[in-house]
């Protein structure tokens, strides 16, 4: 459910010629798959596998809740795991034959199992969804598998690279909303010079440590960069990509915490949100974890609010990215008519705007209106998704790896973290990443 | 009359009163069996042996055979299906084998497996000898050393983390280096470097030349040992109340203290006990899994990375480059390493059976 997001949007010719070859790629005519059925014709049990627990648990519950007010012979059991088991466990039950009907996946996973066909294919939802503006083309991709066929609905989205901070801590320490990168090191260093930590990171949960390294990768390298390393078109020695870590290598030795990799998501959390930490660059789901897990008593927008990461470079064109919750249909479902229809039902506006008036969600759907959102933070947020068609949106740079790279450059990262060396980094990645030369 | 072997008791059988003796009994010719008599043993145990092929001996058999293949969990080598074979020879052992992250695994496991067994058997001896010398309040001491072990070793990983959680106001122990004003130090003594309040990122190095041993494995040792000392404890208890009173009391006769009676006379007597905790320690220490999972996930970067919790990443983390095979190559590794290291135990228990 990480993210990050840019502002505004890739205007980089170069990315729009990328993604109209993958959209290309992906065969927009492709009549694959099979039709929705029609509401309230399925019937019998659903298994989903999801991995919400607490309030997000009860706002998934209530979306479920309402397909079944839809579809009243369709019984769904949801079955929460934790969310960094949530792969084994999935490989696990589809090696085993016995595969949920529905199931919550990352682009990463999504594209491994479509590459074992094991997914139901959804490019007819698709084809309709896109015509109807509900979703664009650079969704679909992302929602794709390596043979371009969509095999996921797009559920929760979320936007990165917020810099989430208090607006009474940022006035007492006499410091404006940062508008550019000199202005953002220079909030920084009067955050250190009064005694403030300047960063809140929790790196031992390790992903966290990522959602620095995207958006620094986005505003040194540039969209391209970022893209074509995603899909493994260039390498990690690329100079673009060495230039970033060299700004992030002096990030971390300028603010980050000295117990970064000591500390873990939530207490790191808690400390920006309660004034340890100037500021903490996270996702928008900050705005349902604050209250829920440091002080229900912090209201999102006066208490706790977000800037987008000023650009590194002001000539360097924005970019906008994001990541978020998909779900994927096993193909091997014994009920697939109600397995359609429910992933029908969780791509829609009206499925999506249950869990967008609970707040902490940004609806992928572009047919939800802002207006359900219910404070200023989640508007704000869901006002940076991509929903224009012209709009070109990427993926969180691991999540959309996924699998043993994935799992190699978080273990990189923390020892970058703890050295940044980028040259050492740099050599252990283009050792795991071989994609760009064939490998 | 009780007799003691190797610190456990038997209890010999009271010759009944009447009829022959036992040398007469051995001597007398036995009545030819029937069938029914010889095959009743075989189909007693034929149950119990079904379970343990299904169930032991053939994932065993499928797991040294699919080590030889290469394939992934998606979709998992199966000797039924041939046609799905792709018999790669010993690449998945020579791949492991030369593989930094492997041999990482073994730097840090070889930490656990020296470490761990030391300090539950020295520990559970030290703290069996006072219980023995208790003359009240034993069974609340035990009591008090068995009760982790009710908990899981993934809550005493929950647990201690709290305990190592680097801010002060959460982590006892960084609250304790925070009041001694020695928390966020960096010390450096000789080859030993010293991090005092980074329980699980970097608490230090050991920088031996040839490699650097990360002291965060001992961070994860330690509660790894508070979990399942009491195991050693309940041994070792256990095997003290076989020692015969009569040495104990011959030593008092002749002048010797506690300490030279412990020495010279409870821990001669605790041989076999001694070598079970041993032992069982290490096959503790060769498969865990669970407590560096929950704390650290074999991070940060490799620190604390296992062979155990390596086998796991490979098998369901790698899904995109099949590495089953490579997982199933680390587990045979293990399981041999495994073997050798308890053959003694082994050999030992089964001599004891054959007696």
């Amino acid at each position: 459910m990480r993210i990050y997001a840019h502002r505004r949007l890739l205007t980089g010719l170069a990315v729009l010629a990328s993604l109209a070859l993958l959209a290309g790629a992906c065969g927009g005519g492709d009549k694959g798959g099979e039709a929705t059925p029609p509401p309230g014709e399925a019937s019998g049990e659903l298994r989903v596998v999801s991995n919400w627990t607490g309030s997000e648990g009860e706002a998934f519950q209530a979306v479920v809740d309402g397909f079944h007010q839809k579809n009243p012979k369709v019984t769904v059991k949801v079955e929460q795991v934790p969310f960094d088991q949530t792969q084994a466990l999935l490989t696990q039950q589809f090696a085993a034959g016995s595969p949920p009907d529905v199931a919550v996946a990352l682009p990463g996973i999504i594209r491994t199992f479509a590459g074992q066909d094991l997914l139901l294919n959804l490019d007819q939802q698709w084809d309709g969804w896109i015509k109807d503006g509900a979703y664009t083309d650079a969704l679909r991709q992302i929602a794709s598998g390596p043979d371009g066929k969509a095999y996921a609905v797009y559920f929760n989205g979320n936007v990165n690279a917020l810099v989430w901070y208090s607006p009474q801590q940022l006035k007492e320490l006499g410091i404006g909303v940062p508008t550019n990168w000199a202005e953002f090191t220079a909030a920084m260093d009067k955050a250190k010079a009064e005694g403030v930590a300047p960063l809140a990171v929790g790196g031992k949960d390790g992903w966290p440590l990522t959602q620095w390294t995207d958006p620094v990768i986005l505003r040194v390298a540039g969209a391209q960069a970022f893209n074509d390393l995603a899909r493994g078109k260039i390498g990690w020695d690329d100079p673009r990509i060495v230039k970033s870590f060299q700004v992030l290598g002096d990030l971390i030795g300028r603010y980050f915490p000295q117990q970064t990799l000591a500390t873990g998501f939530i207490d790191a959390t808690c400390a920006g949100a309660k004034g340890k930490a100037l500021f903490d660059n996270q996702g928008a789901f900050l705005n349902l974890i604050i209250p829920a897990e440091c002080d229900k008593s912090l209201k999102p927008g006066k208490d706790f609010t977000f800037f987008l990461m000023p650009r590194y470079d002001a000539s360097m064109p924005e970019a906008q990215f994001v990541s978020g919750d998909l779900f994927v249909g096993a193909k091997d479902t014994k009920n697939k008519t109600a397995t359609l229809a429910l992933l029908d039902y969780l791509a829609s506006a009206e499925a999506q705007e249950i869990w967008a008036k609970r707040g902490g969600y940004i609806a992928p759907n572009a047919k939800v209106s802002s207006d359900v959102y219910p404070d200023e933070n989640d508007r704000k947020a869901a006002a940076l998704w991509p929903k224009q068609a012209a709009v070109p949106a990427g993926y969180d740079l691991d999540d959309w790896i996924g699998g043993e790279i994935q799992v190699k450059y978080r273990e990189a990262l923390a020892q970058f973290t703890r050295d940044r060396d980028v040259d050492k980094f740099i050599a252990t990645m283009a050792k795991v990443d071989t994609r760009s030369s064939g490998g | 009359m009780a007799s003691r072997r190797g610190g456990t008791t038997t209890v010999a059988p009271t010759p009944p009163a009447t009829g022959p003796s036992p040398a007469a009994r051995t001597e007398a010719p036995r009545p030819p069996r029937n069938r029914l008599e010889r095959f009743a043993p075989y189909v007693f145990v034929a149950p119990l042996l079904a379970v343990f092929a299904a169930f032991y001996l053939w994932p065993a058999l499928v797991t040294v055979l699919s080590s030889f293949f290469r394939w992934g969990l998606l979709r998992p080598w199966t000797p039924v299906d041939p046609a799905r074979w792709r018999f790669v020879g010993l690449d998945n052992y020579t791949t492991t084998l030369t593989d930094p992250s492997f041999w990482n695994a073994v730097l840090n496991t070889a930490v656990w497996l020296v470490v761990f067994p030391l300090l539950v058997v020295g520990f559970s001896l030290l703290v069996s000898i006072l219980i023995w010398y208790t003359t009240r309040a034993g069974t609340v001491f035990r009591t008090v050393f068995i009760l982790p072990m009710t908990i899981s070793l993934a809550a005493a990983g929950i647990i201690w983390s709290f305990i190592y959680n680097a801010d002060p106001q959460i982590g006892v122990l960084n609250a304790a280096l925070d009041r001694l004003g020695i928390l966020g130090a960096d010390w450096r003594l000789g080859p030993l470097e010293l991090h005092p309040g980074s329980w699980l990122a970097n608490p230090g190095v050991l920088h031996l030349g040839f490699a650097d041993v990360r002291l965060t494995n001992l961070a994860l040792i330690v509660p790894a040992f508070w979990a399942f000392t009491g195991f050693g404890v309940i041994t070792i208890t256990a095997g003290l109340t076989a020692v015969p009173y009569e040495p104990v009391e011959a030593a008092k006769v002749d002048g010797a203290n506690a300490w030279q009676t412990a020495r010279h006379i409870l821990v001669p007597s605790l041989r076999r006990p001694l070598v079970v905790v041993g032992v069982v320690s290490v096959i503790f220490a060769l498969r865990t899994f669970d407590i560096v999972y929950v704390m650290t996930g074999g991070g940060p970067a490799q620190d604390t990375m296992v062979l155990a919790l390596l086998l796991w990443q490979q098998a369901f983390a790698f899904l995109d480059t099949p590495q089953g095979g490579q997982a199933t190559a680390i587990a045979v590794l293990m399981s041999a390493v495994l073997v050798a290291g308890s053959w003694p135990y082994l050999r030992q228990l089964l001599a004891g059976r054959s007696r």
